[in-house]
């Protein structure tokens, strides 16, 4: 049996995750839309992007498996000098393989 | 960014198809990675009494995965609704961030066109079309951000977010743990990839370095998803000092 029940109060929290999430994506774009921004701010901005993604991705690095941190560093020579899809896949294989052999 | 009107694709021989086009193709291997996650949340979301029809509602009108599973983790019959909001804002605060750095690409567009593109801002859609405006910016084309190639990976995220996590939910007991295949290694490596198409040399790259150590320090000490904004907060903190200091040499 699949379950399709809809619960209000499940929508009403789900409305309200909604909105959180949406606020927090227009937020700093409305506070700096009209802004002209100095070379120190711009510079500041540019340094966004990858501290943002380094910081989503850090967990990683510091894994007590081994076999998740050596995938790690081949994955991390991968992106180095491949494309998207095959660092991807290596990285993928790499964890599956070494989690199989290593624990 | 007067010819933004005249030339809206910035580059010769561009088509809305074609930009499109090349959004689909870089969200492919993206979407590798995103599918087991998606088949993850969907069953845990089932296992915590959420219905087939409330989870892509769910995914569908919030569409930002780390907000999704801490507020199935924290889900109870009836949900706490300030507790669950909380924590969907702080979870999602990086989004502040993310829409600050965009916001200099996308202030040319009509206002109502700019917060449909926010609406679906996640990590991936962000990275690619952050990555994809700069490189285009580096090659010289004044408009750099490309709002076709941007929409065209988030239509195949948002897609395949709804879809896979609605098709958790059904099968949920089936689905095991995504970690045990190697899946959750799809994540760092699209990042990495992403980095490594920012990267400016060492000297540009410092505060990333203070960020991975403050998050991962954060992420080792602190319980809960704390260790991102600490991470992106220290590194930002190190680039405004730093670039004080370039200032003044």
């Amino acid at each position: 049996m699949i379950d399709t029940a809809i619960d209000l109060r499940n929508v009403v929290a789900i409305l309200l995750m909604a909105s959180a999430t949406y606020l927090t994506r227009t937020l700093g774009y409305v506070a700096l839309r009209n802004r002209k921004l100095s070379p120190r701010a711009m510079a500041v901005l540019e340094s966004v992007p990858g501290c943002v993604l380094i910081s989503v991705i850090a967990p990683a690095f510091v894994s007590g498996r081994p076999a998740d941190l050596i995938a790690l560093a081949l994955t991390v020579a991968a992106a180095t000098c491949l494309p998207m899809l095959p660092t991807v896949i290596i990285g993928v294989t790499a964890a599956g393989l070494l989690r199989q052999v290593l624990n | 960014m007067s010819n933004v009107e005249a030339t809206p694709l910035g580059e010769a021989g561009t088509t809305v198809q074609s930009e499109a086009w090349r959004g689909v193709v870089a969200s492919f291997p993206v979407l590798l990675g995103v599918i087991p996650f998606a088949l993850v949340l969907g069953a845990q979301a089932a296992q915590k009494g959420l219905s087939v029809a409330e989870v892509p509602l769910m995914t569908g009108l919030n569409f930002a995965g780390g907000s999704e599973f801490a507020a199935v983790k924290l889900w109870s019959s009836p949900p706490h609704l300030v507790l669950i909001a909380t924590m969907t804002f702080l979870v999602n605060s990086r989004h502040l961030l993310m829409g600050a750095a965009l916001s200099p690409y996308i202030k040319h567009l009509p206002k109502r066109r700019a917060c449909v593109a926010l609406f679906f801002m996640c990590d991936e859609s962000w990275a690619l079309g952050m990555a994809d405006a700069r490189r285009r910016g580096a090659a010289g084309i004044a408009a750099c951000f490309s709002l076709p190639y941007y929409l065209a990976v988030c239509a195949g995220m948002y897609s395949t977010w709804v879809v896979f996590t609605a098709l958790g939910a059904a099968i949920g007991p089936v689905i095991g743990d995504a970690e045990v295949y190697g899946f959750d290694l799809a994540f760092p490596a699209v990042f990495l990839v992403l980095l490594k198409g920012m990267w400016h040399g060492a000297r540009a790259a410092r505060p990333w370095l203070v960020s991975l150590v403050v998050a991962a320090l954060t992420y080792l000490v602190v319980p809960g998803g704390w260790y991102v904004a600490a991470g992106a907060v220290s590194g930002i903190v190190a680039a405004f000092l730093w670039a004080g200091k370039g200032e003044q040499q």
